[in-house]
């Protein structure tokens, strides 16, 4: 599918003034975000439980919109154009884990991320395929193609989830706690190659997280939820004490 | 066997294997989107605009359609847009249908449990025109070509509504899609099965082969090859029987369901854990 990304402005997402309210509740999930993310930037958001980043993330992608304020994502304002929007967007949901009985391949679950993107009509081919699978054996879930992904372990599955965000070669990537179900290993592994793949690429990456362990070096900016309000937006390069800080303002029980 | 020559038969014949092929095929779109409550709903929906059409005596096909059509409405376009979760739209329109059809039952009292009123309530096979062949094949055909076309996009949503969403997916035409045809498709079925039982029609055979594949696409093939020869067994047993074609289709899909629950390998595994 074409789509026109707005090149006037090299800001990738921008949040003017906004509240986010899920139905039925009185209270915003998120109120008064405001935030620019610039093309090719490496995010964390951390905060702790209910601090919001879910609720931001979604409404980025446009899953949920906002109840006051604007969302421009690619300079498109996601109210209007979100599902154009989120053909470019890769996303991992938090703690999506599939049910042992479904019947969905690991495979399938990757090439569904693709869907979107091809459109309405046209049918995944070669390439497509060849995509999936090179991505899947870069995260290490290549030989678990054709099992059943609900009889794959949490970490695995993950794994799985992230190829699926990947594989459709996505500008923007938003994962939600995306390493909570990998083992030690894996913890070190994936976060490295995702760094790796940022590296080599104009993708932009924003990562939630409650672990400030998790934080790679790597990261450029910190933007800290609480509340449903942004507390903090800090680039670590400018602030070098800011994951001490965190620890102290935040509390080390909330984030280990 | 003299009486398979007989036309009357021949028709009952293409129509059982005809609403077992649809019912099994939709009824797996309907279990994995989460959408089984619609399928209550949508039976007595058309069940209420039969018994409608008996009473005002009109085609009862005619006013069923009218029927399922409006129930179709209710539990998409307008429960969205009211912000009505399934469950209580289905729960609200259920039993309404099921009221409405009782009070069209009553207004009709000299047909009493008689012809065209059994006919709606159990199904029979003496109902089944050469029209309903026909509209049966024209949908069979109609189904076929759109789930080919919306293959993609009905087997995401099918996995996950929110992140077929999520990756661009306009979801909520092949929702819209799915909860219509069921009801196209389970009221050109009512002859056959009957108001009371062709819900079991969706949900049997799209349980049966769930027991026993971890490939959906495998899934899709075998649920309406299930649902087909379920309803053609069930014609026979009633025939050699002489029960009711509604409640022998039943009877049999639901033996064949308890069987594969016996048989399952995917349980045996569990078992074994």
């Amino acid at each position: 599918m074409a789509f026109e990304v707005a090149t006037q402005m090299d800001d990738v997402i921008r949040l003017e003034d906004v509240y986010t309210i899920y139905e039925g509740e009185k209270r915003p999930a998120i109120r008064n975000v405001n935030l620019t993310v610039n093309s090719n930037e490496f995010i964390y958001v951390v905060g702790p439980n209910a601090a919001g980043k879910t609720t931001l993330l979604e409404t980025i992608n446009g899953l949920l919109p906002p109840s006051r304020g604007t969302v421009y994502v690619f300079g498109q304002d996601v109210r209007n154009n979100g599902r154009k929007v989120r053909c470019q967007i890769g996303y991992v949901p938090q703690d999506f884990i599939v049910d042992p009985g479904e019947p969905y391949t690991a495979l399938d679950v990757v090439l569904m991320g693709m869907y979107g993107k091809i459109g309405i009509l046209r049918k995944p081919d070669r390439r497509d395929l060849n995509n999936a699978m090179r991505i899947m054996k870069l995260l290490g879930v290549d030989e678990l193609a054709n099992r059943s992904m609900g009889k794959l372990s949490g970490g695995q599955q993950q794994k799985v989830m992230i190829a699926r965000a990947l594989a459709k070669e996505p500008k923007l990537l938003l994962l939600d706690e995306p390493f909570s179900n990998l083992d030690i290993d894996s913890r070190q592994r994936i976060p490295s190659f995702i760094e790796k793949l940022h590296e080599g690429s104009d993708m932009t990456i924003i990562i939630v997280t409650h672990h400030v362990s998790q934080i790679s070096k790597r990261c450029e900016r910190i933007v800290v939820m609480n509340n449903g309000e942004k507390i903090a937006d800090e680039k670590l390069t400018e602030s070098p004490f800011l994951l001490k800080e965190l620890y102290q303002i935040l509390g080390t029980e909330v984030f280990s | 066997m003299i009486w398979l020559e007989l036309a009357i038969m021949q028709r009952a014949l293409v129509g059982c294997v005809l609403a077992g092929l649809l019912t099994g095929l939709l009824g797996v779109f309907v279990v994995k989107m989460k959408l089984s409550s619609m399928g209550y709903c949508m039976s007595h929906g058309a069940f209420a605009g039969a018994a409608l059409g008996v009473a005002m005596a009109v085609d009862p096909l005619t006013t069923a359609l009218v029927f399922s059509s409006i129930t179709a409405l209710f539990i998409g376009p307008i429960a969205d847009k009211a912000r009505l979760h399934a469950d209580v739209i289905t729960t609200i329109v259920f039993p309404l249908n099921m009221a409405l059809a009782f009070v069209f039952l009553t207004l009709s009292p000299e047909v009493g449990l008689k012809t065209e009123v059994a006919n709606v309530l159990w199904g029979s096979v003496l109902s089944i025109f050469y029209s309903d062949v026909v509209y049966l094949t024209s949908i069979c055909a109609a189904t076929l070509g759109l789930i080919f076309l919306f293959w993609k996009e009905l087997f995401a949503i099918m996995f996950n509504r929110k992140l077929a969403e999520a990756d661009g997916i306009n979801t909520k035409p092949f929702v819209y899609f799915v909860i219509f045809l069921t009801g196209f498709v389970v009221t050109l079925s009512l002859k056959l099965v009957g108001g009371l039982l062709i819900f079991a029609l969706l949900f049997n055979p799209a349980s049966t082969t769930l027991q026993f594949s971890h490939d959906m696409k495998k899934i899709v093939f075998l649920s309406p090859i299930v649902g087909a020869i379920t309803c053609v067994s069930g014609l026979f047993v009633s025939l050699f029987l002489d029960l009711p074609v509604g409640s022998c289709i039943v009877l049999v899909s639901t033996f064949v369901f308890a069987l594969a629950v016996l048989l399952s390998p995917k349980r045996r595994r569990r078992r074994q854990k």
